[in-house]
């Protein structure tokens, strides 16, 4: 490679002042890794997205629970119970989308009320999401009491709701976290749907 | 000095200067291209690195990320020393096989892939919906994004120490290293994750369940994986002579590449089964993945073995070491063990095999030559035969 003194180029080979025989190797990672870093994200913004719910979808949330998505929004990530696959309530996010809005569910495991949860959630987060808004009760229609708490600011509007999946031992029950968030101006424009969605969730079929 | 001929002399000189052993790896090399590519590729991974934790080490997943730090600093140890042994015959230098570590736990996790697989996974999304990316996704993402991460480090060690990384098998070793420094940094990142998808609840707990799932699969994870696309890669470029097996090199590379997808998509490949479902990782793709892992560790070392036999034959020659030790010192698995019952004594045979390999590796840092090093090496292992 070199002269026989370590570093030092032959003056044919340098370039710069770098070495021109390492130029090939040096540009194919170079060319490969920004491939691999710009180039999925450049082709996954070219493709949209075309999982728009319909009338009559039901969301699997797993362990037999459901939630009826507002219809024409993008469903991201989930399983709609038509799918047959298998959820985990713990395990599988659920993702809506419409314009600047976006509707997701996390279910975790946690020993408490869904009150308790949503302090976990909160103390958890970040300390600037400023989510001041006081807790309100939120009763779905089959029954389940959840805790809602909100914010406003100049970033959009941010909603969240916490459930345990179960009103007869709702202690030891999975936790269920919705989170919605808004770009400013959106959030009145769907607050219907995020309400019929939220008061449409229900606990597992042992239930 | 011993009496040697012409003929297996001048056959040693050839197998050093080709194998390259006991030439000097210099990490700092500021006229090298690769060099630079090196320290952009680690510097914004660790700028990545820093991003991703940086938020939870200061606030609420301290405990998390700090456990998963100490746990698989400590899983580290037994892997180190497993893949020590491993890097037998022309040994890498230490130093290049760290820096091969750092590759692979910051440069290929933190700026390739995690951007790589995150894009990907939303394309498969958008492709195949949310219950088919849930099922394929992940293998049809990783293979592609991780295993390339990962091969990309060894061209850049190749041009960083061309001399060196000659062979299949030190393909083979430095993709260990790469994979094994990529699987350390991915369970600390797991561990992590898992803590925030409990928001913080029992953290020492879920570092602990991944240190017990992660641990335990590791043992067939990016280590192997990489160890045998890395000397796909190696027999693809074929850099020792008569080693350039372009057939062989895409296969291995598919084979790891496969079993990276199978043990991803496990759920979705044997779906029409739940028995299967949860028993195939273990009882089906384990013993495939350690069957591909051994027969491409048996392939690449014959390169390996044959420059050990031709270093050595001067010495065979002088009597210096017995044809039995020849075979143990260049010879697989199964040659140590028929050396072993021949000595009589486990750990006889494995002091002479280790000195029969000192005395390689000085034979080969001197290029040849007669040096102090070389005779003491020499000495010792004649003294050990008189024992």
């Amino acid at each position: 490679m070199t002269t026989g003194i370590p570093g030092w180029v032959p003056v044919e080979h340098r370039w710069f002042g770098l070495d021109r025989r390492s130029l090939k190797p040096a540009l194919f990672v170079l060319i490969v890794a920004l491939l691999l870093i710009y180039g999925w994200p450049a082709l996954n913004a070219v493709i949209p997205w075309d999982n728009a719910t319909k009338a009559g979808d039901v969301l699997d949330l797993g362990d037999g629970a459901t939630a009826v998505p507002p219809v024409g929004w993008q469903l991201e990530s989930g399983a709609l119970v038509s799918d047959r696959t298998e959820v985990v309530p713990t395990q599988d996010d659920v993702k809506l989308a419409k314009g600047g809005t976006t509707i997701q569910m996390t279910g975790a495991s946690f020993n408490g009320t869904a009150a308790q949860f949503l302090d976990q959630v909160l103390t958890s987060e970040d300390p600037e999401a400023h989510i001041s808004g006081a807790p309100a009760t939120l009763t779905t229609t089959s029954g389940l009491v959840g805790v809602v708490r909100s914010a406003s600011g100049t970033g959009g509007d941010e909603l969240l709701a916490a459930f345990k999946m179960s009103q007869s031992a709702p202690a030891a029950a999975p936790a269920l976290l919705v989170d919605v968030s808004a770009v400013p101006g959106e959030f009145q424009q769907v607050s219907g749907e995020i309400e019929a969605f939220l008061r449409s969730i229900t606990p597992g079929a042992n239930e | 000095m011993t009496i040697t001929t012409a003929d297996a002399k001048a056959a040693q000189l050839e197998a050093i200067d080709e194998s390259g052993w006991g030439a000097r790896f210099t990490f700092f090399q500021p006229h090298n291209p690769a060099f630079w590519v090196y320290v952009i590729g680690v510097g914004a991974g660790a700028i990545g690195m820093i991003k991703y934790f940086g938020p939870g080490l200061g606030g609420t997943y301290r405990l998390a990320v700090t456990s998963g730090i100490v746990f698989f600093g400590i899983y580290l140890i037994p892997w180190l020393l497993f893949l020590r042994r491993q890097n037998r015959y022309t040994a890498q230098p230490g130093k290049l096989l760290a820096t091969g570590f750092v590759w692979g736990a910051v440069a290929a996790t933190f700026w390739i892939a995690l951007p790589a697989n995150t894009a990907l996974l939303e394309i498969w999304t958008k492709l195949l919906g949310p219950a088919g990316a849930n099922t394929w996704g992940a293998g049809f993402s990783a293979p592609i994004d991780e295993e390339w991460s990962k091969g990309l480090g060894l061209i850049l060690l190749i041009a960083l120490a061309p001399r060196l990384v000659r062979s299949a098998y030190d393909g083979f070793i430095i993709g260990a290293f790469i994979g094994l420094g990529f699987q350390v940094s991915e369970d600390i990142l797991y561990a992590y994750n898992n803590a925030t998808a409990s928001f913080g609840v029992g953290q020492l707990e879920s570092s602990l369940f991944i240190l017990a799932l992660r641990g335990f699969v590791g043992i067939t994870s990016h280590a192997l994986f990489s160890a045998v696309f890395c000397a796909g890669v190696m027999w693809i470029l074929g850099r020792a002579p008569g080693e350039r097996r372009v057939g062989r090199g895409i296969l291995a590379c598919l084979a790891a590449m496969f079993l990276h997808f199978a043990w991803d998509d496990a759920s979705g490949l044997f779906r029409f089964s739940t028995f299967l479902t949860i028993v195939a990782p273990y009882l089906i793709l384990m013993p495939l993945a350690i069957a591909v892992l051994l027969v491409v560790r048996r392939l690449a070392s014959a390169k390996e073995r044959t420059w050990m036999r031709e270093l050595l034959a001067p010495e065979v020659e002088a009597g210096v070491i017995d044809p039995p030790l020849l075979d143990a010192v260049s010879g697989l698995h199964k040659d140590r063990r028929h050396f072993a019952k021949l000595v009589h004594n486990k750990r006889r045979a494995r002091h002479l095999i280790e000195t029969a390999h000192d005395l390689a590796q000085e034979i080969a840092v001197s290029a040849g030559h007669e040096t102090p090093r070389v005779a003491h090496a020499r000495a010792e292992l004649l003294r050990l035969h008189r024992t």
